[in-house]
């Protein structure tokens, strides 16, 4: 296969992407949003259980007023990771930060492209469905059918260990995935010393920004990288292309 | 599709939540995605050739993606069987499962659940209090939904220009976010207990080793299955740390 393709192809090949991606995308989430919400809606106000709607809408809004500093900040956090056509996939499989990221950071390692490029998107596009493939079907055998059955049999220490501790170890193995995917040492020291600062430091002054933390770390780590960026590696490579 | 036991003040929760409209719901948002993943396939091998990517190349990352979701996928499913008892299976594959995370979706059912005057799996926890948290993290989950479907096109927008005034944003925007994100959640994690430490630094410290043996070895398998295990190594390390009492204080 030939590396050398065209810029104006591969524009127009990414333009014809970004279309059906962008529509399709749209479109199936907006399904996705209606057929999820179906199922609560009926339960809530018409399936006899006589609820008064005031009830459910104060559930909401307490929930709400708890969470809508992440409905604003997770799609900008992770926008810049997953562009555009990923967005659409990203937030309706669920579990981002956990599962699909992780996938698509290893693609892209074994394909040796990067995010945000051309090459990368498709990449962390192709994981994600395989992501899916597998969480789709892992979660209908092992929770859909076999769920009440596992309840029985797995010990609940092991469950308790589990539903405890697979956060940290789901984060501490993704962080040096990325810092070997990125290869570079200036953004991992600016990014640890800001989260140092924010999560030890700020949250613990501030409790209630501890739901925005992770988006003040992001947002502040991608500003002060690219103003420190290095410049000398950057003319390097304008040279070398000149 | 009435069911004859359904009643408010029952609290025979699962009567409710095993409903089979929420069956038909969830397995819904089940064939939407599969049906988007389709979509999304089909695009991406028209699109390869242009940026020049074959089709084995596009397959790799497809199987990359899927061998790095097992470790992941396996601790939500232990998570969602965890769940099971309190919300149901629809409710669990959809909400646990799909769309939203444990953090949220039991957060949020034990604040809505709260807001009703009930606990969570309590005496009081009756079919109406499972249908307020069912309605809540629902709608809950519908705003991210929203705010992604309002706010893509307005990002994607503000990064063609910044691509015009300077590309070498995308060049190094995304790489810092990403470590960020992974740094701060990270983290985050630290102030919970001591075996919360040991579980972070165990998962990072085998994934550093399967990733070192994996370049130096020339094992690229190792790097795909790398994850699973540093998770499962950590997950181990948590398990002796917490019956060693290192664990968050009761």
């Amino acid at each position: 296969m030939s590396t050398q393709t065209p810029p104006a192809a591969v524009a127009t090949g990414m333009a014809a992407f970004d279309r059906t991606t962008s529509r399709w995308g749209r479109l199936t989430m907006l399904i996705g949003l209606v057929v999820s919400l179906s199922g609560s809606v009926y339960l809530g106000f018409f399936s006899g259980l006589d609820i008064e709607p005031s009830l459910l809408f104060t559930g909401f809004a307490v929930v709400a007023s708890t969470f809508f500093v992440i409905w604003l900040v997770e799609p900008v956090t992770y926008f810049p990771i997953l562009g555009p056509a990923a967005m659409y996939q990203a937030f309706m499989i669920g579990n981002i930060s956990n599962k699909l990221l992780p996938s698509a950071l290893v693609a892209q390692a074994n394909l040796g492209v990067k995010g945000g490029t051309p090459k990368g998107s498709l990449a962390a596009v192709m994981a994600i469905c395989g992501a899916a493939t597998i969480h789709l079907t892992s979660l209908l055998v092992f929770v859909g059918i076999l769920g009440t059955w596992l309840i029985t049999v797995v010990p609940p220490e092991m469950m308790e260990v589990v539903r405890t501790y697979i956060s940290p170890a789901i984060f501490g193995a993704v962080f040096v995935q990325a810092v070997m995917t990125v290869k570079q040492v200036r953004p991992v020291v600016i990014a640890v010393a800001i989260a140092l600062i924010v999560q030890l430091v700020l949250v613990p002054a501030v409790p209630s920004l501890w739901l925005a933390a992770t988006g003040i770390v992001v947002i502040t780590t991608a500003v002060v990288a690219w103003f420190a960026r290095d410049r000398r590696a950057e003319k390097k490579e304008n040279t070398l292309a000149e | 599709m009435q069911s004859p036991s359904l009643d408010g003040q029952s609290t025979d929760v699962l009567a409710a939540a095993n409903h089979p409209f929420l069956w038909a719901c969830a397995l819904g948002v089940f064939v939407v995605i599969i049906v988007q993943s389709v979509i999304y396939i089909r695009a991406a091998r028209k699109a390869a050739p242009s940026v020049g990517l074959s089709g084995s190349q596009l397959f790799s990352a497809y199987r990359s993606g899927a061998v790095a979701a097992i470790g992941p996928s396996l601790a939500v499913v232990i998570v969602a069987v965890a769940l099971l008892a309190v919300f149901g299976t629809p409710a669990t594959l959809v909400r646990i499962g799909l769309i939203g995370s444990a953090a949220f979706e039991t957060g949020a059912a034990n604040i809505a659940a709260g807001a009703a005057g009930a606990t969570l799996g309590g005496d009081d926890y009756t079919q109406s209090v499972f249908a307020v948290a069912f309605f809540s993290m629902s709608l809950g989950g519908a705003m991210w939904m929203v705010a992604t479907l309002i706010m893509t096109p307005l990002l994607k927008r503000g990064e063609d220009r910044m691509e015009k005034v300077n590309p070498a944003v995308l060049t190094v925007v995304p790489g810092a976010a990403l470590i960020a994100a992974f740094a701060s959640l990270g983290i985050g994690e630290v102030p919970k207990s001591d075996a919360h430490l040991v579980t972070l630094v165990a998962a990072a410290a085998s994934m550093a080793l399967f990733g070192l043996v994996a370049a130096k070895a020339k094992m690229p398998w190792l790097r795909e299955w790398g994850l699973g295990l540093s998770i499962i190594i950590a997950l181990a390390a948590a398990y002796f740390s917490h019956t060693a009492g290192l664990g968050p204080a009761a």
